[in-house]
């Protein structure tokens, strides 16, 4: 073939523009330490790494979600354990409450009553961040109301709450409720904190009845009737305090799974779309060399021709 | 007998002939880097002998041509390439352009130090996800109004990142109708100048005989130069002249222009090509017209229209769920997103005035009821329908890939054009290319003839001067 003054420089140009190219191309890749930027670098790559990306970021929702409602129930575990202590105070008193007590210390026992029953409203009253913990999804206003008498004595306390509850998304589809309502009374759905038609809980009520027996002297009753209904409650914090656990197990686990999930899908992105930093290296010093073996031998080729003979 | 005024003509002639070969030599010297030029080359002949008694006697040499060493296949090939490389450069020029609008880039670096988002992906992907897992937040706590104005941010983004998209998409299709007038004219100018150089052609080569190789270098240089614009076919007449017709349609014949281009819209605002008399619509088949009209019409019309759909079944699914929703406040019935498409999504201006407006709660008057907010959080997961049952995530990441695709076959199609035109324009530089070691050897020839043809006439001069001087 017969070559010619300018086909020397054009094929030199050409073959610096390449090699130009793939140097800058593996510098970029490993200054920036990744495979691909653009779609164009791999789309297939691209996809998959965007699919990723979208996953983990909603796995750090989750995680937020997940912690979020770990707050939330541990507020929740903590009037409930206040709520026990009480309640094992009523027991006691319920108990010692027999024939052999004399009016004034009934009625001193009436009193403690009456200050218990106001402590307890105050623990499901506990607002946190989301609003009030215990009114099922009526979160803006106190749950229980107290009315008292003139004396000072409880008349009632109505639940101003609803027995539904808000689930949160703690795995994908997979929702879970932390929430206890006040009361339920529908006979589905999770079971209330104080009054629940399915055990017969009916805290306020029973404590009510205890104090106004207690007041009237009447220990005949609350041998009859007031332990076993209080014990019905007792059976039913027991119940809450297993099932708050239970969901503090799940979140824990959730949130460990959700980690763990979280590390194998930034593994994953990097996989996807890191570059093999040790091959791209070498893969540049093959580039570099020939870009300098191509502009030494050209050199001397480009100065030369039967003019320097002439 | 040539006699000795023969033979001193005979010096004369040839010192003239010598002079031509130098002559040309400068000439493709002079030319060599002119990327347009084929070698050229003096054709020698001996002159016509004249019957002495010895027999034809010869009378020395004439220069009866100058000719130019091309290969007409090899120029048909890069006209043909030339064609195809800028189909390709439109195509991808337009495609980069798309793929810097949709800003969708991959920096595995943000991940490790930013904290808000474990998000490696700028653009689209991003903001999508992030108004989904804003309403998981507010599903959490559907009655705090930071986790509720957070959410109106994020779709607010989302929203304006779509409506930016769009409109960037749009101006790229304008610009791409103008790219597209501008080659349309450069085409009638190179067609009229095509038609001029085939007059000149004729002109100057019937009167005088001969080729008239210059002009043909340039009437090649613009062919080549409309086979990047449009994809021509050319045939050679008689007398020298080109005829060039696009798309079946004669454009230039002989020495006049028949048609031009011009650009018509084809209803709905697609500008197509047409012959400007005739008003043929053509059909080109390669050039920079054409790679516009096809990534035009292909690529980035899918890319606008996907994105369209995506924002429209956004909007229809997240309004149905939000509909049915009720406020902190117990209203229901209002809209999430308004507008239908990518270009006109917004925020209900109604919820980004008060964020409590947010129909997060499935049942009136229970703040704390995230049902319809978990539910449009858990849309993220659901397969689409109207997106061909996929994710809105994925059906997005989709639509990405599938513009890297296009923009990846653009940058593949352009590296195999570069080798076949590099391998193209090294067979045309073996024919036609000046070498400067050729042309110095022939200066030497050629100077070195010069000298010993001017020899001849000095020897037969004194030959002439022996003669007189015998006569004293």
């Amino acid at each position: 073939m017969r070559v010619t003054a300018n086909a020397f420089s054009s094929s030199l140009i050409a073959q610096l523009n390449q090699l130009s190219t793939r140097q800058y191309q593996l510098q970029n890749q490993v200054s920036t330490g990744q495979r691909i930027t653009a779609p164009e670098d791999d789309p297939i790559a691209m996809q998959r790494t965007m699919d990723l990306n979208t996953a983990a970021a909603a796995l750090q929702q989750r995680s937020t979600n997940i912690s979020n409602l770990q707050d939330r129930s541990t507020l929740a575990y903590n009037s409930l354990k206040s709520l026990k202590t009480l309640s094992d105070r009523v027991g006691e008193l319920a108990t010692q409450a027999d024939g052999t007590r004399s009016p004034e210390e009934l009625k001193s026992y009436a009193t403690e009553i009456t200050q218990i029953i106001q402590q307890a409203a105050q623990l499901m009253n506990t607002k946190g961040a989301n609003g009030y913990l215990f009114g099922g999804t009526q979160t803006d206003q106190p749950p229980f109301a107290v009315t008292t008498d003139a004396n000072g004595n409880v008349t009632g306390v109505t639940y101003q709450g609803n027995s539904n509850v808000a689930s949160s998304e703690i795995e994908p589809g997979v929702t879970l409720a932390v929430d206890v309502p006040g009361a339920n009374t529908t006979g589905t759905g999770p079971r209330g904190m104080i009054t629940d038609s399915r055990s017969g809980a009916d805290l306020f009520n029973h404590l009510i009845s205890l104090q106004n027996h207690l007041l009237a002297g009447d220990t005949a009753s609350i041998a009859a009737t007031d332990r076993s209904d209080l014990s019905k409650d007792e059976d039913n914090l027991t119940y809450q305090i297993g099932t708050i656990g239970a969901v503090q197990t799940r979140l824990d686990s959730a949130s460990s799974a959700a980690s763990t999930q979280s590390d194998s899908l930034s593994q994953m992105i990097s996989k996807e779309a890191g570059a093999d930093i040790t091959s791209t290296l070498v893969q540049l010093n093959q580039a570099q060399y020939a870009y300098q073996a191509a502009l030494q031998s050209s050199t001397g080729l480009l100065q030369r021709s039967l003019l320097n003979y002439l | 007998m040539l006699g000795l005024f023969g033979t001193l003509n005979l010096g004369a002639r040839s010192l003239q002939t010598q002079q031509t070969g130098v002559e040309v030599a400068g000439q493709n010297l002079a030319n060599i880097n002119n990327t347009a030029y084929a070698r050229q080359r003096v054709d020698i002949q001996t002159s016509p002998a004249i019957s002495s008694y010895y027999g034809p006697e010869g009378t020395g040499a004439n220069v009866v041509a100058i000719t130019q060493l091309r290969n007409s296949i090899v120029d048909g090939q890069i006209q043909n390439e030339n064609s195809v490389g800028s189909y390709w450069q439109s195509q991808q020029s337009a495609l980069q352009y798309a793929q810097a609008d949709l800003g969708e880039y991959i920096n595995l670096q943000t991940s490790s130090t930013s904290s808000t988002s474990n998000d490696t992906t700028s653009g689209l992907a991003g903001d999508l996800s992030d108004l989904f897992n804003a309403f998981q937040s507010v599903a959490t706590a559907p009655s705090s109004l930071t986790e509720r104005q957070l959410l109106l941010n994020k779709a607010q983004t989302l929203a304006d990142r779509l409506n930016q998209t769009s409109a960037k998409l749009t101006s790229l299709g304008q610009d791409l109708n103008t790219s597209m007038n501008n080659d349309v004219s450069s085409a009638n100018s190179l067609l009229s100048d095509i038609a001029k150089l085939n007059d000149q052609i004729v002109n100057s080569e019937i009167p005088q005989g001969g080729v008239a190789n210059d002009l043909r270098d340039l009437r090649q240089q613009k062919l080549e130069q409309l086979s990047q614009l449009v994809n021509i076919q050319t045939s050679t007449a008689a007398n020298g002249t080109v005829s060039v017709s696009i798309g079946g349609t004669t454009m230039v014949s002989d020495r006049k222009v028949l048609d031009t281009l011009q650009t018509y819209d084809a209803g709905g605002g697609q500008m197509l090509v047409r012959a400007a008399t005739s008003g043929t619509p053509l059909t080109l088949s390669g050039g920079s017209i054409r790679g516009t009209i096809d990534v035009r019409d292909g690529a980035l019309k899918t890319l606008s229209s996907s994105l369209d759909t995506l924002a429209g079944q956004l909007i229809a699914q997240v309004n149905t769920l939000h509909q049915a929703g009720y406020s902190l406040s117990g209203t229901t019935g209002a809209d999430f997103f308004t507008g239908t498409d990518a270009a006109t999504i917004q925020v209900n201006s109604a919820l980004t005035g008060d964020p409590s407006l947010i129909q997060a709660a499935g049942t009136a008057g229970a703040s704390g009821d995230n049902s319809v907010a978990l539910a449009l959080a858990q849309l993220a997961d659901q397969p689409i329908s109207g997106l061909g049952n996929q994710t809105f995530s994925s059906a997005y990441s989709t639509i990405v890939s599938q513009l890297g695709n296009n923009l990846s076959t653009a940058n593949q199609q352009l590296a195999d054009h570069d080798a076949v035109s590099s391998m193209l324009s090294k067979q045309r530089d073996s024919v036609s290319g000046v070498s400067v070691d050729e042309e110095m050897t022939n200066l030497m020839q050629f100077q070195k003839a010069y000298a010993a043809s001017a020899k001849l006439v000095t020897t037969v001069a004194e030959m002439l001067d022996t003669i007189l001087s015998m006569k004293t």
